[in-house]
């Protein structure tokens, strides 16, 4: 043991010194052949044959200088650094099968790292705190088989004293951004409101200061006022990296907050896909989110993130049992409402906790599945890749069978050749993951923005960490098997008396190796298949999507969100302010039509009332939403019967609603329901005075709702923010300066409007879907070429290893037609079977498809009819090169090649 | 005579294994004297054996610098006595150690095979 370690130490110390090593030896060589000459000289030998005697008695110098290096040789390291060597030079020899590889690797393992740093950034990475598999997240188990993740503050305030268990109980809120006063006006500024306990559970140190603690979540803050610690971003922003931040004032909201501290860059909170900028304490919330109160809505808004730290010693199954008998004592002290009590004691309701070392995002629960299905369809893709390179190194090696067998009965070990094979695999594999490796957060994240829109806060760090880095590698290590393993077993397994027996150009005689290289291409074949099918399917989808009836018109109708929150105009002013702002905004260039909505349809906020009628049996939920007079000209809803909404339609007019038809329907049954009245949940009677057409308010991928429509001066809110909807006609930029000086001259206050077009609201609500058909095209489009590819250089190698064989059927007598068909029937079959099992195989998957597709069945017969088609075009093409070159040979040069 | 690769010029060599553990042997037991270059132990070698053995320095050196992977000799560069550099060969601890095992190893297989040979009928 100890001396392999010393001779371990002495051979890497050779690695290092190997040139002064080689002189010391031939020194030593030397010397002894001088003192050998003198000794020969003093025994009587001529001058003239000294050397000549000298050598007889020594040997060959040379020899013995080789035999010594070898001892202090790594032979495997050696062997290696020789094959790599000749493994690149075989490799520079064919660059285009070179380029092919390396290509189609760099596409496969490239898109692989990418969506893995996806789902490693979205699921995977722990938060980048101490002992981060101590936190937990915290939920509500009322008896559904989905479990609450929402919290009430009551119930928080109840919890965040339980420290039997938990070291530190928190809460979160992002909600809407921070109205931050700067140099022009209040700006708007990613926050989090946070509990007293957040800081010390996540055990960060602040890069400034210090951080907010229990004392600063009291309401009015701590004695000396409210607090606020900002991001290390924010601090470089707003502040340009000042040290003596901390102390200065921020007006948020109108209210002076004191920063008390800055937070180093790597600390984001817990949810993994936010940055907010400001943190500030969950007790500023009422003053933060006026003229809304979630504090004071008490235990009926349910808002808060709650996450624990459990102790050490406490396992999260020992906390979930702990929680139960926990969970109705906490109820029953914080909740005086007795229903609400006696309902938790029915519905058996407790705390549980889950694993939260990696944080908690909604992003998770949309995202999860879509990411792993175009996980599903990397992997198909660099499968496809390495098959198809299995194939064409199959076909390469195939040449050289007779060269490998001469060497294996020259006494080289299977083994040896095998790991010679493998090396050019493993070289070709290394740089492809190289090259994909470096394109790869290029692709993440355009992928990130692309499926992030909509989200405006939204971020996912996909930066290449260790676990990147490790998938990356076994992918690339899996590959290199995949691609070389066959071909090399199969080079290496004949013998030489077979190849010396038949000549050359033979064929394999072996029925399994002529079989293997075909079920290579034909599972290529099928893959490709199933991946142009899937393609087909979610782009048919996407194109269905966008052409479904949406029930208004969204070419050229633009939002325009005014924040009214925090200005101090109300109620009827407030109304002449939404008024001379939309005058404003119909006397601007390109403008056809103006009137404001309370909830933008398609934007991932909606709201439900419940109504009912005599003939309705019971209350209805019906999608809800407060509009101007002129809505539902502007968006191109028809208006089929009844009157649109005035300024005028006040409460003391009487409550006033407009139904669409589903909801007409629902209410009315059989009625007409101009003129009627309806109930709503707080019993305020409403009369019906329109009806109008369905629009789609929630999802495109969901029909069209049952809605309601009451008017913007009945509303019960004082100050509500608005958007205003413009139709417009021509080009979006003028309006968007123009909007905001008109914004800047009648509400100097408020931040500036946020523009978002219809169509582009349409493209986030749907970016999910639109991504996978996006990728999976190009996919498809990469799996086409590749297909193509490798038909095309297998039956090109093939067809070239039967260039006699030819020359003699030409010679006899077989036309060029004959020849044609001869060489394209080869891979006809292999096309054909892969076609068919591909067919099976998207059917049988069509199961796990059906999800992603909207009015669109996985067995669409045009969909899979088209892709048979093209996949069979594009193999015949491929087949159909060779197959020419094969019919231009010329039998005489054929033949004489012999 | 030709470079004949095996270790020593013996009139019959039976397993080169034996013959290659017989050389290391006797290069341990030439270095106890005193510590030599390459040149010097193939030399004194013969001269002991009077001739018997000529050591070639094709397996000299290789069984020099495997013991001195072993970590059984150490070398230095010295000056000979006649000015000339050369790679002095040293015994180590561990060295002094396996040639006592290795005499007393040779000893009993000799003391051995004598007793076969000598075994009458």
């Amino acid at each position: 043991m100890d001396s392999g370690l010393h001779a371990f130490s002495l051979r890497i110390k050779m690695l290092f010194h190997k040139r002064r090593m080689d002189r010391e030896m031939a020194e030593e060589l030397e010397f002894h052949q001088t003192m050998l000459r003198e000794k020969l000289a003093g025994q009587g030998v001529p001058k003239s044959e000294l050397n000549k005697a000298a050598r007889q008695t020594f040997g060959d110098a040379g020899r013995w200088h080789e035999r010594l290096r070898e001892l202090w040789q790594f032979r495997g390291l050696e062997n290696l650094l020789r094959d790599i060597s000749f493994s690149a030079r075989l490799l520079r020899k064919s660059p285009g099968f070179t380029t092919v590889a390396l290509l189609t690797l760099a596409i496969g393992i490239g898109a692989n790292t990418a969506i893995f740093s996806l789902i490693n950034g979205l699921l995977l990475r722990p938060l980048p705190v101490p002992h981060a598999e101590q936190l937990v997240v915290l939920q509500i188990q009322e008896g559904d088989p989905e479990p609450g993740y929402n919290f009430s503050s009551p119930l928080f305030r109840g919890l965040e004293r339980q420290h039997t268990i938990f070291s530190n109980v928190f809460a979160y809120f992002e909600g809407a951004p921070l109205q931050v006063r700067g140099r022009t006006g209040n700006q708007e500024v990613h926050g989090a409101m946070v509990s007293g306990q957040f800081f010390q559970a996540l055990q960060t140190p602040p890069l400034l200061g210090r951080y907010l603690t229990p004392a600063d979540d009291q309401t009015g803050g701590n004695p000396e006022g409210l607090a606020a610690v900002i991001s290390e971003s924010f601090w470089q922003r707003w502040f340009n990296r000042n040290p003596d931040v901390v102390g200065r004032k921020l007006i948020i909201a109108n209210v002076p907050f004191t920063v008390v501290g800055v937070m180093p860059k790597r600390f984001f909170g817990v949810d993994p896909t936010q940055r907010p900028e400001i943190y500030v304490p969950l007790s500023t919330e009422p003053i933060l989110d006026a003229p809304f109160n979630m504090t004071g809505g008490g235990i009926h808004a349910n808002w808060l993130k709650v996450m624990a730290r459990l102790k050490p010693e406490v396992s999260l199954q020992q906390a979930n049992a702990a929680l139960i008998p926990l969970s109705m004592p906490v109820v029953r002290e914080q909740v005086s409402d007795a229903d609400w009590i006696a309902n938790a004691e029915q519905t058996h309701f407790h705390f549980a906790a889950v694993s939260g070392a990696t944080g908690f995002t909604y992003l998770r629960a949309l995202f999860r599945k879509p990411l792993v299905a175009m996980f599903a369809m990397c992997g198909g893709i660099l499968l496809l890749a390495c098959l198809n390179l299995a194939s064409l190194l199959m076909a390469r090696s195939a040449a050289r069978e007779r060269e490998l067998a001469t060497r294996l009965a020259l006494g080289a070990t299977r083994r040896r050749l095998i790991q010679q094979l493998l090396v050019e695999s493993l070289l070709l594999a290394f740089v492809g993951t190289t090259a994909g490796l470096a394109v790869s957060p290029l692709v993440s994240q355009s992928l990130t923005t692309m499926m992030l829109r909509g989200y405006f806060t939204g971020y996912i760090d996909t930066s290449i960490d260790m676990r990147v880095f490790l998938f990356a590698a076994a992918t690339s290590l899996l590959a290199t098997l995949l691609i070389g393993l066959v071909p090399a077993l199969q080079a290496t397994a004949g013998n030489l008396y077979d190849h010396v027996k038949n000549d050359r150009h033979s064929r394999p005689t072996n029925v399994r190796q002529r079989m293997i290289p075909r079920i290579l291409m034909a599972s290529e074949v099928a893959l490709a298949m199933v991946l142009v099918a899937g393609a087909g399917l979610l782009a048919t989808s996407l194109v269905r999507l966008y052409r479904t009836g949406l029930g208004f018109d969204p070419k050229g109708l633009i939002n325009i969100s005014f924040n009214m929150d925090k200005q101090p105009v109300e109620g009827a002013a407030l109304m002449q302010l939404y008024k001379a702002l939309a005058n404003g905004l119909r006397h601007l260039p390109g403008v056809r039509s103006v009137s404001w909505e309370q909830v933008q349809p398609l934007a991932g906020m909606t709201e439900t009332r419940d109504y009912q009628t005599s003939f309705s049996k019971g209350d209805r939920e019906v999608y809800f939403n407060t509009v101007a007079p002129e809505y539902f000209e502007t968006m191109c809803i028809p208006l089929l019967a009844g009157r649109d909404f005035r300024w005028t339609d006040t409460k003391a007019q009487g409550k006033k609603i407009i139904l669409n038809r589903a909801a007409a329907k629902l209410l009315f049954p059989g009625q007409n329901a101009i003129g009627q009245h309806l109930l709503a949940g707080d019993k305020v009677s409403y009369e019906v005075i329109a009806v109008v057409g369905d629009a789609h308010y929630s999802s495109i991928q969901r029909a069209a709702p049952a809605g309601a429509y009451v008017p913007i001066p009945q509303s019960e809110w004082k100050k509500m923010s608005y958007t205003a909807v413009v139709r417009i006609d021509g080009p979006i930029a003028p309006l968007a300066a123009a909007a905001q000086s008109l914004t800047a001259r009648l509400a100097p206050t408020i931040p500036p409007p946020v523009m978002t077009t219809m169509d582009s609201v349409i493209n986030d609500s749907i970016s999910s879907q639109r991504m996978m058909a996006l990728l999976s095209l190009f996919f498809a489009g990469c799996a086409l070429l590749i297909t193509a590819i490798g038909l095309y250089g297998t039956l090109a190698y093939a067809t070239a290893r039967r260039t006699s064989e030819i020359g003699i059927r030409m010679a006899l007598g077989a036309k060029r037609a004959q020849v044609i068909a001869m060489v394209f029937r080869q891979n006809a079959w292999v096309a054909i079977a892969g076609c068919i099992s591909g067919l099976i195989a998207a059917v049988l998957a069509s199961r796990a498809m059906a999800s992603f597709l909207f009015e669109t069945s996985p067995h669409d017969p045009w969909v899979l009819f088209v892709s048979v088609a093209v996949l069979l075009m594009i193999a015949s093409c491929a087949s159909l090169l060779p197959a020419i070159q094969a019919a231009r040979i010329d039998p005489i040069l054929a033949i004489r090649c012999e | 005579m030709p470079a004949k690769p095996d270790a020593l010029s013996q009139n019959d060599s039976n397993s080169s294994e034996l013959v290659q553990g017989t050389l290391e042997m006797l290069i341990l037991k030439t270095l106890a004297l005193e510590p030599m270059h390459g040149y010097g132990v193939a030399l004194r070698i013969e001269q002991i054996s009077h001739g018997v053995f000529r050591v070639n320095p094709g397996s000299l050196l290789p069984a020099l610098s495997r013991m001195e992977r072993a970590g059984s000799v150490k070398s230095e560069w010295h000056a000979t006595e006649n000015n000339r550099r050369a790679k002095y060969y040293q015994l180590t601890a561990k060295g002094h150690k396996s040639l006592a095992r290795e005499t007393e190893q040779w000893q009993r297989q000799t003391a051995a095979i004598a007793r076969i040979l000598e075994a009458q009928l």
